[in-house]
This record gives C-alpha cells, structure tokens and sequence, in this order.
C-alpha cells in the first residue's frame, strides 16, 4: 500500500502494447499467535539479510487532550532499554552487528524497524519481544527523551520557514481532536508527560494483540515461524484498547487561517479540501487526480504556476491516505510580489478544469507508467516490503492490500476523477493556511 | 509511503550507514544514568563475508569507460555517468555554478525538442533523467533510470538529452529566474548558513570555499558559456559511464555502442587544483539568525582526500566519534546530556582533501554545555587510547554492514564507480574488510591528533548573536555576520 504497491497481472492494460512487464507480486504467509500477535513472513533468498518491521496499532490520534506529542515520546522510550538491554544496548548491538534500525510514529501507527545480516535472525527477534514484553521505564530517561523530542521540535518545526504551517492545517481543517493535533505535539504537553502516562500507555498499547510483525528476507519460513513463537509467544495478551472517535462533524463554509512565519521568504499557501479514509472507494480517483496535477515536471500545477505563469516557486498536489479522514492537499510557495489572491483563483481554475472536463489520455498513460514504476521501486529491498506489509495489515486489515493496490489505481477512470473533483474540491469542503513572511526588524545584525 | 513521518533519529543518519565529562551547566536536566550492557541477547560471532559482484568493465573507441552489473531482481535498470573535468570546481571564479546549472539546463531543450515536450515525454515514460553538477566537485554527473519494460525509449531520450542540449536562452531566462529565488530562500535555513560559512572559513579564497553560487555569479552565467562548458568539459575519454539492472552484458554493449559512438573524443585534460591546506589559525563565527531558538553548531578543518592511506584509520576514528547514535557525540550531546536531537562528525574524502567536521543543533540555552562537550570529546580521543571493546565494535560493524549493500543494485554500482573513479586497486572491496579490521587504537589515536588539531580548529555557531556571543569568545575573537553573509561591525 503507500506508494510502494505491488501489482496484480490482471492490471497489464496500462502496458499492453509492451512485452509482458515482469510480474513483481510479493509472496507472504500471515499467521496469528496464541496470543493474538500477527506475523507476516516473506521469504527472499537475494541477499544475505533480512528486515523486521513491528507495528503498534497506535499513534498520535490515540493521545489524550493535554498530553499530545506522547506517542512519539513513548517511542523514543522503546530505545531506553528493557529487562534484558541495558539503556543504549539495543541499538549499539544492532549497529555494532552491522544492522540499520529507527522508529517512527505517525497519527495512526507506530513502527519500529531494523534490518541486519540473516545470521542475526534471533538478536532482532530477541530485542523487539524484549521490549515488547519487558520494557524498563524510568525518570531519568524520560527526563533525558523529552530532551531530545523538544529539540527534534525545535529544530523541525520552531526553527524552520513554514515549520508552524504544517500544524495550522490540521488544527484548521479537523474538528475532531484525533487529527486535529500535530504528532510532534506541543512543549507544554510534552512537559506535563509523566511516568505514569508512560506505564498506561505501554500496558494499553505496547501489547502483542495490538502489534503486527513482518520479516522480509534471507530466513526459512517455518524456522522463524519457531523462533518468532518462542520469543513472542509467552507475552499476555492485555484488552484490546479503546479506539478515539475519528469522526469529524461535517463541514459547511470555507475555512481561513493566516499565520506570519519569521523565517519564510515566501508567502505559501496551503489549500486543503476533507477526503476519506485511504481504502475508501474514492481514495484512488483522488490519488491519481493527485499524480495529474503535481507529478513531474509535466504535471499541470508545475507548467502553470512555476514554468508559465511564472508566480510560484513551487507547487504540489497530495493525497493524503491513513485509514481515518484525511486531506488532499495543495501547497503553493509564491514568488515575491505576486498578487496571493490571483494566485489562489489560479489554483481553483485547475480545480474547475478538473471538474469540467476529463483528463487528457497522455495523462492518465503517464500516471499508469508512473504507478508501475513506484511498484517496482517499491518492493525493492527487504526494509520498504517489511513496513509496507506490517503498516497495511494494521492500518486496513488486509496486508494484501500491497499487491492489489496497483490494479485499483490502474482502474480509475477519467470520469472517476471528475466525480470526485466535483465532490471533494469545492469551496465549503475547503481550508486554506496563508502563510506570510514577517516583515523583519531594520537594522543590521551583530551585537 | 503517503504521510509525513517523524523518527527516532534523523533520515540520514540510519540511510547512510553503510559507510571525561564535566559538570552539567546549570538549567541542564541531570545526566541519564549510564548502563553497564547485560550481554544477554543472542548474538552470531560469525561476520558474514561478503563478496561484493565485480562489474564488467569496457572501454569504447571514444575513451569512455563503461561498467556493467547484471541485476536481475526486478525490472528496472539505472545509468550513472560521471564526467570528470565537468563539475563545478572548474567553474571560472566569476560564473560560479555554470557547471551545475548547464547540467540542469540540459533538459530544458534539445536540438528536436521543447522543454515542454521533454518534461511530457520523460513523465510518459516514468524515467528520471538528469544533469546536476556541485560547485565543489570535479565531476559532473549525468543520470538515467526507469524500468526495463521501455529501456530503449528512454534511454534514447537520456542520451539525446545529454549530447544534444540546446541551451535555450528564453529557458535560462526562467531558469535564472527560479535559482535566483532559490538562492534567496536557501539562506533561511539554519543548516545551510553554517555550512557556507564553514566552508569560508575551512578553504579561504580555494575553490572548495564556494558552497553555492552567488546572485552575481548566476547573472554572469550565458548560454554561451553553457554550451562552451558541454563542448568543452564533458569528454568521452574523461567519463565513466556505470549501468546496472535488469539487463545482458550481451545486449547492453551494442546499445551502448550505438548511443555513444559518434561522441567524439577530444583533447581536453582536466587539471586539478592543488590541495587546501588546512587554515593554519584558529577562526570563530556567528552568523547572527534573528529568532533562532537552536544554536547550529559546526567545527572542524581540512581532513583527507579519498586515496589518503589515512582513510581506514579515518573511517573508524569517525565510527568511534561521531558517525552514527551508538558513537560518542550522540551519547555524550543527545542521549547523556539531552541537549539535541542528535550530535554527529563525518569526514568529506574526494579528488581533493576535504573537510572533517562535528555539528550539532542544540538549543539557545545550553550552547555553552555543547560547546564544552564537543572539546571534551575532541580532546579525549585526541589524547586517550580508544579502549579495545569499543575500538572492536566500531569496525564490527563497518565490515558487517557490508552484507545490507547486496540489497541495493545502486550501492554495488556506486562501490564498483567509486574504485574506478579513485583508481583503487582491483581487490579494493575485496580487501577493504580486513583494511578496517587492522586499523588499532593506536592508529586512531594518530589521525586524531593529525587533523583534528584543536589550537587551529574553525568554529561556526548560527544562532541568536546576543545570547551567544559572549559563550564564543572564550574559546577565541568571534567574528558576527548577519543572515546575508556580511561581516557586522
């Protein structure tokens, strides 16, 4: 799913001409320990490595008002050491083992993921149960990882042009607390995370039945099946979690934000119309509506406003897919001394365009060719299959998703994207953050 | 995957990794208690040998040298090309840039096609193709890559792309336009202002100073001089043309034959300038950012170049250092201190010395606590034996990461250019695990204390000047310049 899919044969209309393309299907078995941890294994005898993904089913959505930017600090605590790993242990052996390793958190998952030499099969699965199963939780690393996450903060979002955009989208578009917020969180509530809150939270949802795990690699199905068994199976099983409303009251007018950004150069404006979930029928006309207006230089928004017109900088067009509401989003930065209001009518001209009349045929061959080629690139190492397969299972209950997802792209039609342009992009289902540059101090700099 | 992620550690840093303290000052949170490891986890002694693929090597007629690496895993095929004599190093001083925007104006027009009708035709295809050049490197690259489904299509594209560009001047009219404005925003970010004025300060008047081009250098820049650039600075018998992917050797060679065969070889031999020697005096710089909540810190000098026999050496004192989160910056600075996101050194190794550095981004208020800890460290591995289990972990895991480069066709075409670019030997990756292996403490020890000197180290600091200022000045005279690059009075 996600941009890397894998495609289904069936789907080779878009390459009929050419000799048959060669079928890049990824082969998985799903299985379902006792106590209701998933594993999706898929073998690949490549290369002498292999990739693991665990997924929790949570993210920022799950947060509670007060206490936002906890799921991302949560998972900074994962790496803080465990029963068996004292703090840092984790990731000095996998690195010193010659491994990769991260985590990452979102509104609605969160993954944990190393890849490494497939002799080092049983140190990953030893340290994910670990920790799974184990995890030391203390002040002091708290202390220390609330640190750290504040000057991920600072240096993401408070030290950079258009940093504060990003989180006045959502705060303006959503009404529903879950996606209203921004997963970085605020410094305030990062402050008031307390240990407490971190022992709930893993308890709640640091469970196996709330986790999927995926292999990619160089391994034996059956054997890692054992080992997967032995080092995950003995750890409970907790209540399944409460899941937030995701739900947004419907929207009836246009919204409008402006912010002053001391650090922009450019004015920019990010236009944002409400769409649904990412398996939703709709998501994929929108997504290849998308691919139409912003992919490549020859997409409409770039030959319009940055190549002809010449009153943008940059301009981009994108779905946004998870499996609660989410956003089409459309970025414009905006040449200095521009007309922002000209340039706005300019968008909502394309917008109509793609109301009023179908798309070309050389743009929906390209988007076809486009679609083929993130397959492939997709299932190109065993890091991007293992994600991919453990993300999708979480977040829409089918981890084949990832090999249907193309053949669902490939058959929107023209009419398709029109009936969604006309029924997402108008104005009452709209938002629009204008940020500005502010105007700085005279004088000249020094102390 | 459609969504804006954030991670534990910063995109580069777990991407690229195949490659005594004091007193907290006050307002810093106590120091996280350290660990001693448990060593409980199930771990393989053996380290995977790896052999990496040897690429076939060709030379056409022309002087252009071709590698070739069958990779049948999927249906794609990438072609990188890199052009010695044509980067931007080479650039007359008064156009810097003209190399690398050349480059990006080649697909803005070809003798038979628009820059529209290129934009179209690249997109109908899926293919990427493009030119890019650096103001710091001797070559110039050129790069194709699609799916083998329609290989011939666009390779036909690329290669028109390449030898013919038309060098449109109603496009560099935009174009200029576009980096013009592009120069102007590049100067709100943090990252890149350190970076300039690190370079300034590293290499003075060398050609290596120059990060980016100047508004002035663009306005200087004509199509004439591009086109003089692709006649005269990209030569077959300086290039080194590497593909790999879904494709026969015995396929491959005659298409790569016919695209190429009537570029003609000339005489042009690119001359390399001599080497920056290291600025031989301390040098301190704030650039004054109005706001700025983190403190941008780089330190460093000039280092080695990539055929240094120093590099082993380097290459394990960086992984003791700074190179990844389980080094010593990022345990010290972010995982000790929680001053930062992440604390990290690297060493630049091209045609010519580069320049080593250590950087971070701490806040405002405890750049007087990094600052101290950056010294510490630097001091402590100039002056202390790097203990044996830490010295054995680090190359560990430089010779066991070998193994994830077999996943990437990329990485292993990148192995094979970067041996023939640098004129390695032949066994070059072959050996390279048992070269890290040797490095000792001693060994360590000795390239620390040869170009990570301290008494002459070159120190840039954006940030708010006012609060930060008086921290600078005792480590030397601290020299202001506002977000423009001028010198404050």
């Amino acid at each position: 799913m996600k941009k890397t899919v894998a495609r289904v044969l069936a789907l080779a209309f878009a390459c009929l001409a050419l000799a048959a393309p060669k079928d890049v299907t990824i082969p998985f078995k799903l299985f379902k320990l006792k106590n209701g941890l998933t594993l999706i294994l898929s073998e690949d005898h490549t290369a002498p490595t292999y990739s693991l993904a665990v997924v929790y089913n949570v993210g920022s959505r799950d947060e509670k008002a007060g206490r936002t930017g906890f799921a991302h600090l949560f998972e900074h605590m994962m790496f803080q050491g465990s029963e068996n790993a004292a703090r840092g242990e984790h990731m000095a052996l996998i690195t010193e083992n010659g491994g990769s390793q991260n985590g990452t958190t979102d509104n609605d998952r969160t993954l944990y993921f190393e890849t490494l030499p497939a002799n080092q099969l049983d140190l990953g699965l030893f340290l994910e149960a670990d920790r799974m199963g184990k995890l030391a939780i203390t002040q002091s690393n708290l202390d220390n990882q609330r640190n750290a996450v504040q000057e991920e903060r600072r240096l993401r979002v408070d030290n950079q042009p258009y940093g504060k955009t990003f989180e006045a989208v959502d705060d303006l578009a959503f009404d529903t607390f879950a996606y209203k917020h921004s997963v970085i969180g605020s410094m305030d509530d990062l402050n008031a995370a307390s240990l407490q809150d971190v022992q709930e939270f893993f308890k709640r949802y640091y469970a196996p039945n709330n986790a999927t795990i995926a292999i990619v690699g160089d391994f034996n199905t059956d054997e890692a099946l054992a080992k997967v068994k032995n080092y995950f199976e003995s750890i409970p099983s907790q209540p399944a979690p409460p899941r937030p409303d995701v739900s947004q009251p419907e929207q009836t007018a246009e919204r409008r934000k402006q912010l002053e950004d001391p650090f922009a150069q450019f004015p920019r404006l990010d236009i944002v119309y409400r769409i649904p979930a990412g398996d939703s029928p709709d998501y994929y006309p929108l997504s290849v509506m998308s691919r139409i207006l912003s992919s490549g230089q020859s997409s409409r928004l770039y030959q319009k406003l940055v190549k002809d017109a010449e009153v943008a900088t940059s301009a981009g067009a994108f779905t946004g897919q998870r499996p609660g509401p989410s956003l089409e989003q459309i970025s414009v930065t905006v040449r200095p001394g521009k007309d922002l209001a000209a340039v706005e009518k300019m968008v909502y001209e394309e917008v109509a365009r793609l109301q009023t009349q179908p798309v070309e045929d050389w743009e929906m061959d390209k988007v076809h060719m486009v679609l083929r080629r993130s397959q492939v690139s997709g299932a190109q190492g065993t890091l991007n299959r293992a994600a991919n397969l453990a993300e999708t299972y979480v977040e829409y209950g089918d981890a084949n998703l990832v090999n249907t997802e193309y053949a669902k792209l490939a058959a929107v039609s023209k009419a398709d994207i029109q009936r969604v342009a006309k029924k997402y992009l108008v104005e009452t289902n709209r938002s629009v953050v204008v940020t500005l540059p502010k105007a700085r101090p005279a004088g000249r700099a020094g102390q | 995957m459609r969504k804006a992620l954030i991670f534990l550690l910063p995109m580069g840093v777990w991407m690229a990794w195949a490659q005594a303290p004091q007193t907290p000052p006050a307002g810093a949170p106590p120091a996280a208690k350290k660990e001693a490891f448990k060593n409980l986890a199930p771990v393989s002694k053996e380290v995977l040998k790896v052999k990496l693929p040897k690429a076939r090597e060709v030379q056409l007629e022309n002087g252009m040298t071709v590698l070739i690496l069958e990779d049948h895993r999927l249906p794609q095929i990438s072609i990188s090309m890199d052009i010695r004599g044509g980067g931007g190093l080479l650039d007359p001083v008064e156009m810097k840039g003209l190399a690398g925007l050349s480059a990006s104006l080649m697909r803005e027009g070809t003798a038979g096609m628009t820059s529209k009708q290129i934009a179209e035709e690249v997109d109908l295809l899926a293919t990427s193709i493009g030119g890019s050049a650096s103001t710091t490197t001797m070559s110039s690259a050129f790069n194709m890559s699609g799916l083998s489904d329609n290989f011939d299509k666009w390779f036909a594209l690329g290669v028109d792309i390449f030898l013919h560009p038309s060098f449109p001047a109603d496009e560099w009219a935009k174009l200029k336009q576009r980096t013009l404005l592009s120069l102007r925003n590049q100067r709100t970010n943090p990252s890149f202002l350190a970076a300039e004025r690190f370079d300034k300060l590293v290499f003075g008047d060398h050609p290596l100073s120059a990060t980016s081009p100047t508004p002035a250098n663009i306005e200087a820049i004509t199509p004439e001089a591009m086109k003089k650039w692709h006649d005269e600075r990209l030569a077959p018998q300086n290039t080194l043309l590497g593909i790999v992917g879904d494709i026969s050797e015995a396929e491959i060679l005659p298409k790569l034959k016919a695209a190429f065969g009537g570029w003609k070889k000339t005489d042009y031999k690119p001359v390399q300038p001599p080497n920056a020697p290291p600025n031989p005096e301390l040098h301190i710089a704030i650039v004054n950012r109005t706001g700025s909540v983190q403190t941008n810190i780089v330190m460093g000098n000039v280092g080695i170049d990539r055929r240094s026999p120093d590099y082993f050496a380097m290459t394990v004192m960086n992984q003791v250092l700074g190179a990844g989160p389980t080094a010593r910056l990022f345990n010290n600075l972010r995982e000790d201190k929680g001053y930062t996101y992440g604390a990290y050194s690297r060493f630049s190794a091209g045609m010519l010395p580069g320049a080593w550095q250590a950087s971070s981004e701490v806040r405002t208020g405890v750049t007087e606590g990094a600052m101290r800890e950056f010294f510490n460290e630097l001091r402590r591995i100039r002056e202390e034996k790097v203990p044996a289990g830490e010295l054995e972990e680090k190359k560990r895991s430089v010779v066991a990461s070998f193994a994830l480069s077999l996943e990437s066709p990329a990485t292993l075409l990148n192995y094979a250019m970067q041996r023939k670019d640098y004129n390695l030997p032949e066994d070059y990756w072959d050996t390279y695990p048992a070269r890290i292996s040797a490095v000792t403490a001693d060994d360590v020890q000795r390239v620390a204390r040869k170009y990570l000197t301290l008494d002459n180290i070159q120190i840039v600091a954006v940030g708010d000047a006012v609060k930060i200022g008086p921290i600078l000045e005792k480590y030397g005279k601290v020299a202001v310049y506002d977000v423009d690059g001028k010198l404050a009075q």
